[in-house]
């Protein structure tokens, strides 16, 4: 057990974070956006238009706080609440780097290294639906309400293949903890391959990236958001830092998702075919562990970016179609085949 | 121990900075009440109707649906953890979880046959 000191330090760097760079994510977005449809985008505040989050956060923070006059008041506030607080959340159990040893005292990169690592995620990921069916339909605006409604069946559709995808690492690995699957990870596999989990659940990372996806309601599922139909969905009716609190949120819950796709499909910190922790000391190593496992994760981050240019959205019937006729089966017969081939090879 | 006391950490701190950026906002912005200014957005025309009203059943049906799944996918957890431990010891635990999941997938394919989930 370590010291509450060091546990405190530990979750206000990983919170603090964690938000700036969802903060400097939303430039990147911007900027990536501008780069593929050859325009320039944000450039004017700060090199290379850097402080253009720091310009967005304070325009929010000092905007009037509107209540619409028809919407339930309790509803409409706690919306937004119910809906950053899971999102700021989740990163609690995702570790972020392997171990730092400082002064023979070796502390863990992870905020938690809990038993139920996974099922907290999953819980997290599926409370996020209250944030905003709430403020949807506190809002009293029939785009609103529509926006949430889309986005509650949308969100707990793709639960459950998320879940299934889930069961089926867990089977691979054997644990739920996320660090020690991170340190399962290290090594070949089949002799060749890095012995990251995308090798030993190929169909599992595609089902998990798709319904990863969709739970953040990222474009080709952007449907609660879809603003050529709905305005702007759930949070139509929001502004000032309550709608701040929202769009935060999102960007948060992708950094969290593209973590967990790092630390479950490729190697968490481990580099393919080297063993830093052999040529580093224990302190280079921790700072190289974190910055391995960073980059990785920016990797994900420009995925949802590039992503979002490629594909186009979907209609809503496609969306609910293609996660209950194709993803679901698919991640049951993906776990059925993991079973046989454990138990085959075993 | 085992790092739970962390999470209680962290989600207080989740709870702090969500609020001190609410109060913030409120002690920052402006508060100039006009005419008009918390109308329910309609693109600028009248609302003909309230908002809230009757929806798609449809919408319920995914809901159920989805409790059905999503404790069968909490059911198997504990078996998937310790998998490798029971295939070890012969196929009971593999046929177990087969037909488990076959009849939830039979209940699938009833909803789909059933158009529980088509959206036209």
């Amino acid at each position: 057990m370590e010291d509450l000191g060091i546990t405190v330090i530990k979750v206000v760097f990983i919170w603090t974070w964690v938000l700036l760079i969802a903060t400097l994510m939303t430039w990147v977005e911007r900027r990536g956006s501008a780069m593929m449809q050859d325009r320039l985008g944000p450039n004017r505040a700060g090199p290379f238009g850097l402080l253009q989050p720091v310009a967005d956060g304070i325009k929010l923070f000092t905007k009037e706080d509107i209540v619409p006059e028809k919407a339930q008041k309790i509803l409409f506030s706690l919306g937004p609440v119910l809906f950053a607080l899971p999102a700021f959340s989740a990163y609690a159990v995702v570790p972020f780097g392997d171990k730092l040893v400082l002064d023979g005292k070796e502390i863990i990169l992870q905020v938690a290294d809990v038993n139920i690592g996974f099922l907290y995620i999953v819980a997290l990921g599926g409370l996020a639906v209250y944030g905003m069916v709430v403020g949807g339909w506190g809002s009293n605006n029939k785009y609103s309400i529509l926006g949430g409604l889309r986005s509650t069946a949308q969100l707990i559709s793709y639960e459950v293949p998320f879940g299934i995808v889930l069961l089926a690492v867990v089977m691979v690995f054997g644990t739920f903890s996320l660090r020690e699957i991170s340190l399962a990870q290290q090594g070949t596999f089949l002799g060749f391959l890095p012995n990251w989990g995308v090798f030993k659940q190929p169909l599992g990372f595609i089902l998990f990236m798709t319904a990863a996806y969709a739970e953040a309601n990222r474009v080709p599922f952007d449907l609660p958001e879809a603003e050529s139909e709905i305005v702007a969905g759930y949070h139509t009716e929001y502004g000032s830092m309550r709608l701040g609190l929202y769009l935060f949120g999102e960007y948060v819950n992708l950094y969290t998702l593209a973590a967990l796709t790092v630390t479950l499909f490729f190697g968490a910190w481990h580099l393919p075919y080297l063993d830093m922790s052999h040529f580093l000391g224990p302190i280079s190593y921790g700072i190289a562990s974190f910055l391995v496992f960073f980059l990785k994760t920016a990797f994900f981050l420009w995925l949802f970016v590039w992503i979002r240019w490629t594909v186009p959205r979907f209609r809503y019937d496609q969306v609910m179609g293609l996660g209950w006729k194709a993803l679901i089966p698919l991640s049951l017969v993906n776990l059925f085949v993991t079973a046989l081939i454990i138990q085959l090879t075993v | 121990m085992s790092g739970f006391e962390a999470i209680v950490i962290y989600l207080g701190m989740s709870l702090l900075v969500v609020f001190l950026m609410l109060a913030a906002s409120a002690a920052l912005g402006p508060f100039r009440p006009a005419p008009g200014k918390a109308t329910t957005y309609e693109c600028g025309v009248p609302l003909l109707d309230p908002g809230q009203k009757r929806y798609d059943v449809k919408y319920y049906l995914v809901a159920v649906l989805f409790l059905v799944f999503d404790l069968e996918t909490i059911l198997i957890y504990p078996l998937a953890v310790n998998y490798t431990k029971f295939a070890a010891s012969g196929w009971l635990i593999f046929f177990e979880i087969f037909i488990f999941v076959a009849v939830l997938l039979i209940g699938l394919l009833y909803a789909i046959k059933k158009r529980a989930i088509d959206w036209e």
